[in-house]
């Protein structure tokens, strides 16, 4: 049955340490050894958050602004590191927190299409390989010459994009990246993810868009100040968090 | 542990080479004469402390233009490898806030820019060795190694700061100013042996110094360091780089929301 769980997380818990006044220099440590007070304080991100995703299941994260979704995806993705707890995948992970890391406006679009493929896990032949293709699905080959400055920006998210898709994870951590470009982008990269869903990925997605979530989503997971609020079916947990959002405004 | 480790890295080479080349290139695009810089800049060096020293050092070392060049070119590899790999986790914080993979990568990539930079001034070197008619000995041959033993004990510090600097900001200043220091107490324009005994064991201590000794005696002057000299340099880089890797390892675990 184990083998069924393509993620699991465990009593994770994560602290950030935030700075009144930034500390980073060794005079300051210094300084703050002498005089006692209290320069940092300790926000807890996430509290004990427990859950596992089955293999093929897409699970939607939903919550407000800075209840720690974002966070969680972070820590999935390997780049933060739980303070407690532990997190253990099956298969690769891809996270497309915000695409096109490592994009340079002075460079071409070929040139950024094999500078972020590599940074995704590419060798640079591989990469090579695939310019066309990801072109063609960018909408963008008669401008892979031009430099990346030149380009509008939803030219940038759909070439960012189409690169990102050409890596092939078991698992796939996203951040609202459904919010960007226009209709049609959004429909074709919408598709994208159905049909990696359909190939059986592992997919976990933070998103505000609660109805799209109610009918793609296999379970809702509702996180609220580093707790999970919520867990399981998609329309009860959004029908849930759509009356706690309601009463708390009222407040 | 250590398996995952390399083999990790060793998957990313793509990437550091990716990162190291495109290092190279930045430095030298904005300027003019591009190219040509990486070979100007020791030649200027080369140039002033050759007019200073020439009439102190110069009746005392033999071939000593190259010998010269030769210590500032290992020089500079370390002084900039350490100099980049430093900051290299500041530098890249955009992508590996975003994208997982080892950090060690970041700092491996800047400490190879700085190495294939030194190729090209070794490529200076050659001219400067045909031009003064030199002959270098044989055991020049070996001189690869000790280059491997430079990168690894460059990389040990790197590690070191790179993880440090995250912390204390200001470590970027304090460490130029050791790094002044370290020039002044390596035989970089001047010989070991012009100091009494006593002087040059403790300057040898140093694991840069005995490399910098060695470099010279088999580019040079055809001889080879003693079994002691070698293992002391050995093990001493050994020691740099674990010390290094292991303050990273301690630190990196929440250096991501540091940065």
């Amino acid at each position: 049955m184990e083998d069924s769980n393509s993620v699991i997380v465990q009593n994770v818990t994560k602290t950030f340490r935030i700075y009144h006044e930034k500390r980073n220099s060794i005079y300051e440590y210094v300084a703050s050894i002498l005089d006692r007070q209290k320069a940092v304080d300790e926000l807890s991100v996430l509290r004990d958050v427990s859950f596992s995703v089955k293999k093929g299941e897409m699970l939607g994260i939903i919550g407000f602004n800075g209840s720690g979704k974002t966070t969680l995806l972070k820590i999935i993705g390997r780049i933060y590191h739980p303070d407690k707890g532990s997190v253990i995948t099956n298969g690769k992970v891809t996270p497309f927190l915000e695409l096109g890391t490592g994009f340079n406006g002075e460079l071409t679009a070929k040139d950024n299409i094999i500078i972020y493929g590599v940074i995704l896990g590419f060798t640079k032949k591989e990469i090579k390989e695939k310019i066309e293709s990801i072109a063609k699905f960018a909408e963008v080959e008669r401008f892979l010459d031009t430099k990346l400055k030149n380009f509008s920006s939803g030219m940038n998210a759909r070439l960012a994009f189409a690169t990102a898709i050409q890596v092939n994870p078991d698992i796939l951590l996203v951040d609202e990246v459904l919010s960007v470009g226009d209709i049609s982008f959004q429909e074709k990269s919408f598709n994208t993810f159905m049909d990696f869903k359909k190939r059986g990925k592992t997919i976990i997605f933070v998103s505000h868009a609660l109805d799209q979530m109610r009918d793609i989503c296999d379970k809702i997971l509702w996180v609220h100040d580093g707790i999970i609020k919520s867990y399981g079916n998609p329309s009860t947990v959004i029908d849930e968090y759509k009356q706690f959002a309601s009463t708390r405004d009222k407040l | 542990m250590s398996d995952s480790l390399f083999r990790e890295i060793w998957e990313r080479r793509s990437l550091i080479m990716l990162f190291a080349f495109n290092d190279v290139k930045l430095r030298y695009r904005n300027s003019t004469l591009g190219f040509l810089w990486s070979f100007l800049e020791p030649l200027l060096m080369l140039t002033v402390l050759y007019l200073v020293f020439t009439n102190i050092i110069k009746s005392v070392v033999p071939n000593y233009p190259l010998y010269l060049l030769l210590s500032l070119i290992v020089w500079y590899m370390f002084q900039r490898a350490t100099t980049m790999g430093q900051t290299s986790l500041l530098d890249r914080a955009g992508i590996i806030q975003k994208i997982y993979f080892r950090r060690e990568v970041v700092v491996v990539s800047s400490c190879l820019t700085a190495f294939i930079m030194m190729g090209f001034e070794f490529g200076a070197f050659a001219i400067f060795v045909v031009a003064f008619k030199f002959v270098p000995p044989l055991t020049i041959l070996l001189l690869p190694l000790l280059l491997i033993d430079l990168f690894i004990m460059s990389l040990g510090v790197s590690l070191f700061l790179s993880a440090m600097t995250v912390y204390f900001r200001d470590l970027k200043f304090i460490w130029q100013i050791i790094l002044q220091a370290l020039f002044f107490v390596s035989p970089i324009i001047y010989q070991l042996n012009m100091f009494p005994d006593k002087i040059r064991t403790l300057l040898q201590l140093n694991p840069l110094v005995s490399l910098l000794d060695i470099t010279h005696g088999m580019a040079l002057y055809n001889t080879l360091p003693t079994l002691k000299e070698s293992m002391y340099l050995g093990i001493s880089t050994c020691i740099v780089f674990i010390f290094g890797y292991v303050i990273f390892k301690l630190k990196s675990k929440n250096l991501i929301e540091e940065l």
